[in-house]
């Protein structure tokens, strides 16, 4: 974790660059809209900008950091040692969520000090912290595929950096939802991270900030089902073939 | 009981074999070299001892249990420079105790330990990145060195360290020797490999010759080694010198040319005579007793590169 902190080029695209995007946002996208709604806009850009930093940490830094230990010989000084694949593992995962829990903080911090108010109140707090959570397993799902199956470091930092900035772009991360072509609609239905994404903005931000509803039985089910898929599917990649070197 | 012992390995990748059969016997205590050059297969035979990486066929024990089941004995530092320059030495050390089932106090405690038995305590507390290479190499033997390791396997460890660092880094492992640590040392440096109790001398995936350090020289290279460094390296300087040398071998290194003789005093003056009338300069030429580099020469015509620093 010492060592995910210590990393300056990790701390800037994890928490800068969305906290940046917050900045811009909260002065750029707001200047039409009415002006009891743009507090929740603002809101709904700095929890989009929050889930992309969730999805940077680990789609993007756990893979490095599996590269880059393959790279630098610690992995096969690992393997060499008694100890267990899941030792490793439940270290890279505590420290994807330290680093995801502390980005997504600093992103809502910074979004209500621009201006960003949050509609969500009682038990809908605890919700969207749960939905931050299907995202963090979901990012970290493809994290470890990415680690695993891409063995070269640039290629599983891009890897892992391109499927993050696609599939946002495509799942209406950066975009409202109703101005996306039908199949993407489908997709950001079905993909758990937009799909979470919205869900923590219709608990937070309010429903009008969706335009459909991410809480129906059949979708959260969905979600869970799918973060958690790219959670598991991960984890077993990573201990059965992370762990190999041949 | 035998540290490593190892028998008709072979290992192949993509249909190419990178270990023929190789045979290797370490004895307990005993600090044992293995020589040769890049793409030899001695780091593929040390990772599968390591039970990092499998062999095709073969057998491969660590005091009698194959290397998977012997992993609590075994303590490798692979090539690379594995440790985090992001942490202090301390921190890394804390990092393989806390994997290793050590926690809180004890983990401080043995961490102190290690730390002073590789001379590191004064620099505990800076980050790695500040360390120098030998320190750096200093630390990373340390993680290889926790409480129940009986063999330490070191690959490359002295590659790109200057002649000071590569003598404070054997000083240090002169004192884990005096615990009865058995050492596998993987090298193409000749110097380090005859501080070693025995060398084995590995190319193409097989063992070509093995035994002591003198034992090698006397076998297999009893001349005279010859370094002749001209004012430039050319073609002509070369045909003059194969005339001088057993068997018409020449070796080209970054000092200069080698030719062995048998009796390098008389072809000395000869050598020098020649090369003026052919129009070369010799800017410097000198006669050495053979090293485990020209033994390896002897042996295959292929010259390891010489340590840097």
């Amino acid at each position: 974790m010492k060592e995910l902190l210590r990393e300056k080029a990790a701390l800037f695209w994890t928490i800068a660059w969305p906290i940046i995007w917050v900045i811009i946002g909260s002065f750029s996208f707001t200047g039409s809209a009415p002006e009891e709604v743009v507090p929740y806009i603002k809101g709904s850009i700095a929890i989009s900008m929050m889930v992309f930093a969730l999805m940077i940490a680990g789609m993007s830094n756990l893979p490095a950091s599996i590269a880059g230990d393959r790279a630098n010989g610690l992995l096969s000084k690992l393997i060499s040692m008694p100890i267990r694949p899941y030792k490793d593992f439940t270290g890279r995962i505590s420290a994807v969520i330290t680093l995801s829990l502390l980005a997504a903080a600093l992103v809502i911090v910074i979004g209500f000090a621009l201006g960003a108010r949050f509609a969500g109140t009682g038990v809908q707090i605890p919700q969207a912290i749960g939905f931050i959570f299907l995202v963090i397993c979901a990012s970290a799902g493809v994290g470890l595929m990415a680690g695993t199956l891409i063995k070269n470091l640039q290629g599983a930092i891009m890897t892992g950096v391109g499927i993050a900035v696609i599939t946002s772009a495509i799942s209406g991360l950066f975009a409202p939802y109703e101005v996306l072509p039908v199949p993407l609609q489908t997709f950001a239905r079905v993909y758990p991270i937009s799909s979470a994404q919205a869900s923590i903005v219709h608990l937070l931000a309010g429903a009008n900030m969706v335009a459909y509803n991410p809480l129906t039985s059949s979708q959260v089910t969905l979600t869970i089902a799918l973060s958690s898929a790219f959670l598991i599917v991960g984890t077993v990649l990573y201990t059965r073939l992370g762990w190999k070197l041949e | 009981m035998l540290a490593i012992h190892v028998e008709n390995l072979v290992k192949t990748y993509n249909g190419q074999h990178v270990l023929d059969g190789v045979n290797l016997d370490v004895a307990e205590g005993e600090f044992y070299a293995l020589m040769g050059p890049n793409g030899s297969g001695k780091t593929t035979l040390a990772s599968i001892i390591a039970a990092v990486k499998t062999q095709d066929s073969g057998i491969v024990e660590v005091y009698g249990k194959k290397p998977a089941q012997a992993k609590e004995f075994i303590g490798y530092v692979p090539q690379e420079n594995f440790s985090s320059p992001r942490l202090s030495g301390r921190e890394n050390l804390v990092y393989f105790a806390n994997l290793l089932g050590y926690s809180g106090r004890q983990a401080n405690q043995l961490v102190l330990e290690m730390l002073r038995s590789v001379g590191l305590l004064e620099e505990a507390d800076k980050r790695v990145a500040k360390y120098s290479g030998g320190m750096r190499k200093r630390l990373e033997v340390a993680t290889a060195v926790f409480p129940g390791i009986k063999v330490l396997i070191l690959d490359e460890p002295t590659t790109g360290l200057d002649p000071a660092a590569r003598r404070s880094f054997f000083s240090m492992i002169q004192e884990i020797m005096d615990k009865k640590t058995s050492i596998l040392l993987i090298t193409h440096i000749g110097s380090d490999a005859e501080l070693a109790s025995r060398v084995g001398l590995i190319d193409d995936g097989r063992m070509i010759a093995e035994g002591t350090p003198d034992e090698l020289k006397r076998k297999h290279a009893v001349e005279d080694v010859i370094t002749v460094e001209t004012a430039m390296k050319a073609d002509s300087v070369l045909s003059v010198l194969k005339g001088y040398s057993i068997n018409g071998k020449v070796a080209e290194s970054a000092a200069g040319y080698k030719i062995y003789s048998q009796n390098g005093d008389r072809v000395l003056a000869d050598v020098v005579r020649s090369l003026d009338q052919a129009g070369h300069k010799v800017m410097r030429i000198e006669m050495a007793r053979p090293s485990l580099e020209d033994v390896f020469f002897r042996l295959t015509e292929t010259y390891l590169q010489e340590a840097t620093g």
